[in-house]
């Protein structure tokens, strides 16, 4: 029996996300560090107050080292209680697996924030993470599970005058482009946090996003300079995270860190230009990466995947009080070469039928569009659409229900229309439907089992709130 | 296992992260010249205008976005007067809460006095006109000379025949248009503004119409 959405089980969740919404009190009051920090509303930093996409001062903000304002504790938390949705659980031979906690409110992750100025050239972005169903016992059981999330700790100085404007920095950070002012980079076009339980393996943030292959949990530094501002570059260095910065990947489990081989350069360099009400920003994106196969075991060093992402992207904004329209563009281009022992491999079907060898490389290529409007930083409604192509691989090939893939082809699109409201500054809430064409390069039977992609599509309910 | 010659480069690559951000720890704990720390009573006027204020106003006080007024060439006496509004909060428009209460909270009045007087010294270009022809032609006529029918006194009467301003009156020539029609809608609907109370008397009688006519009309108004 197909179990399609249950309008009055949303009903009763929207009924209790709100009786959350007006049991804080408190939290609606309050201020997040940054903003106690610079005593101003979050309107001031995030375009139509829909965080995190920054505002030309909120970007300045950020280059300029977080150091704006005056000294205060700086922490804060952040909160999000969620229900997921899929549109079609009956093809799933085990639907308690394959869609853990559907139709559920759960409260999903929460994450602590070290964010603010400590010096007038130092500030720092710190967040750890706790996500409630991180880890899954062999029992199927889930349970919390804590580690390091975005790490941004940074050096900035500015040198203004009538004629110049110059500002530099040195950031350390956890994440390629998490030091970015702009929101279409890899680190900061997905937002939402993306609850763990399986009911939320279809929602928007699990589709394609322009991004790197290096991803979080590792250790590098950048150097960055902004000029006039319409010339933005960064260029830097990641590692292992290990030794003295071992920090930076804690909480991470063993098998789950990203082990680079050597050094793993990163670029970044950005036009744009304000006009009145309007900014606009063209930038390109690239990063060398080598990821251990095993991060066990990295004794082998040919045991590598090496990683060529070059991207692309851009941002309108129009901020006006009491209307913020932005729109978003981002591509990215990712050359994929497998280490030897997984190249070339000889390949069978589920019954037994030779497929093709595996490929020594592939190549991906992921678009996203977004375009949102927000009326006075409370009433939003966004529209985003998702295409990712690439090299069909035997490797891919895999008959498990639900997550399959018998094409060997990786084609994901889709569309996901949101509203959000965001009662008081610091809490928001939204609903999400993310809409497939594809999944698993088909859109019917992409799995060998008669799922097909519009069967992942999924409602997606969050209240996101921070202190 | 790992090996161990990528062990000890991995080691020497975080001794060096770590060895620059000491280095940048003990460059960066006071910086005067450059600081944009508002709790610091020691941080000149003029440099929070050019590493703090810049980023909305201007560095020379002339703001590419409408939704920020130019501040170049404003009346020292209203600038100093409206930081303390803000700053005491009585100031209570959405400019005032969202923007500027945080900003000022912290203060001290030789700051405050030193920003004003930093604005004062700028030169405001003229602007490009934001409005229609027609708009700012209906606009000339509400500032020199009123809305006779109305009761609506000429806003060259307080404000200058060039709408330079005079102590608190402020310069109203070559303000964003946009900032000026949100300002006449605070005066004319609410008591956010209690200083302005006096605006609230003469902007009661303007229509929608008329209030976007003497704000394209200011806003492209000849700067001499």
């Amino acid at each position: 029996m197909c179990a399609r959405v249950p309008m009055s089980r949303f009903a009763s969740t929207v009924i209790a996300l709100m009786v959350i919404l007006f049991m804080m009190p408190q939290l609606a009051q309050a201020l997040p560090a940054f903003a106690r920090q610079t005593g101003q509303n979050c309107v001031a930093c995030h375009a139509g107050g829909q965080f995190p996409e920054l505002t030309p001062y909120g970007r300045m903000f950020k280059m300029t080292g977080y150091t704006i304002g005056r000294n205060v504790i700086p922490l804060s938390v952040m909160g999000v209680v969620s229900d997921s949705s899929v549109n079609n659980t009956s093809k799933s031979p085990d639907p308690h697996a394959d869609f853990q906690k559907n139709n559920s409110l759960i409260f999903a992750t929460g994450s602590v924030f070290a964010a603010g100025r400590l010096t007038d050239n130092i500030g720092m972005f710190l967040q750890w993470t706790y996500d409630n169903y991180g880890s899954q016992s062999a029992d199927g059981s889930l349970h919390g599970h804590s580690n390091v999330d975005n790490m941004d700790v940074r050096y900035a100085d500015r040198f203004v005058s009538a004629e110049h404007d110059f500002i530099y920095g040195v950031s350390v950070n956890d994440n390629p482009s998490v030091s970015d002012p702009w929101n279409t980079a890899a680190a900061w076009m997905q937002y939402v946090p993306v609850p763990s339980p399986t009911s939320s393996r279809f929602i928007d943030g699990t589709t394609p996003y322009p991004g790197l292959a290096a991803g979080g949990n590792i250790a590098g530094i950048t150097a960055y300079a902004f000029w006039d501002k319409w010339l933005y570059i960064e260029a830097g260095d990641y590692r292992t995270a290990k030794g003295s910065l071992s920090l930076f990947s804690a909480g991470i489990p063993k098998d789950g860190k990203t082990k680079l081989k050597g050094n793993n350069p990163y670029g970044r360099v950005t036009l744009s230009h304000e006009w009145g009400a309007h900014n606009l920003m063209i930038g390109a994106t690239a990063m060398k990466a080598k990821i251990y196969d095993d991060p066990l075991d990295t004794s082998d060093p040919l045991s590598v995947h090496r990683f060529r992402d070059v991207g692309v992207d851009a941002q309108y904004q129009y901020l006006l009080d009491p209307q913020a329209i932005t729109v978003q563009v981002a591509y990215m281009h990712e050359t994929h070469r497998y280490p030897y022992f997984l190249a070339d491999q000889p390949m069978q079907d589920a019954n037994g039928n030779p497929l093709p060898n595996t490929n020594a490389v592939d190549k991906t290529r992921t678009f996203r569009i977004k375009g949102s409007y927000i009326f006075d930083a409370k009433y939003g409604a966004s529209l985003a659409f998702f295409n990712l192509t690439g090299t069909r691989n035997s490797a891919a090939y895999d008959p498990t229900p639900t997550s399959g893939n018998i094409s060997g082809n990786p084609a994901v699109r889709g569309f996901t229309p949101e509203i959000f409201w965001t009662p008081v500054q610091y809490v928001r809430i939204g609903l999400q439907y993310t809409i497939y064409n594809k999944y698993n390069g088909a859109s019917h039977n992409y799995d060998g089992a008669g799922r097909n992609a519009s069967d992942n599509n999924s409602l997606f309910l969050y209240l996101w709130a921070a202190y | 296992m790992q090996s161990h010659g990528d062990e000890e480069e991995g080691m020497k690559g975080n001794r060096k992260i770590i060895l620059v951000l000491g280095i940048a720890l003990a460059a960066g704990c006071t910086n005067l010249p450059r600081s944009r720390d508002l709790g610091n009573p020691n941080v000149a006027g003029a440099t929070l205008a050019q590493q703090v204020c810049s980023n909305c106003h201007g560095v020379t006080g002339t703001s590419v976005s409408p939704n920020m007024p130019n501040l170049a060439a404003q009346q020292p006496a209203y600038i100093s007067a409206q930081l303390k509004l803000f700053r005491s909060r009585e100031r209570l428009d959405p400019a005032g809460f969202e923007y500027m209460w945080g900003i000022s909270r912290t203060l001290a009045d030789k700051q405050i006095d030193e920003l004003a007087a930093y604005y004062a010294a700028q030169t405001l270009p003229t602007q490009r006109p934001e409005g229609s022809v027609a708009s700012i032609d209906a606009g000339k006529p509400i500032f020199n000379a009123g809305i006779v029918d109305r009761q609506v006194p000429p806003c060259s009467s307080c404000h200058g025949p060039h709408g330079r301003g005079n102590g608190n009156f402020p310069r109203i020539a070559g303000q964003h248009a946009d900032y000026i029609v949100k300002q006449l809608g605070v005066f004319q609907r609410t008591d956010e503004r209690p200083e302005g109370a006096v605006m609230k008397t003469v902007a009661h009688k303007l229509t929608p119409s008329d209030i976007a006519s003497v704000a394209a009309y200011l806003q492209a108004m000849p700067l001499e």
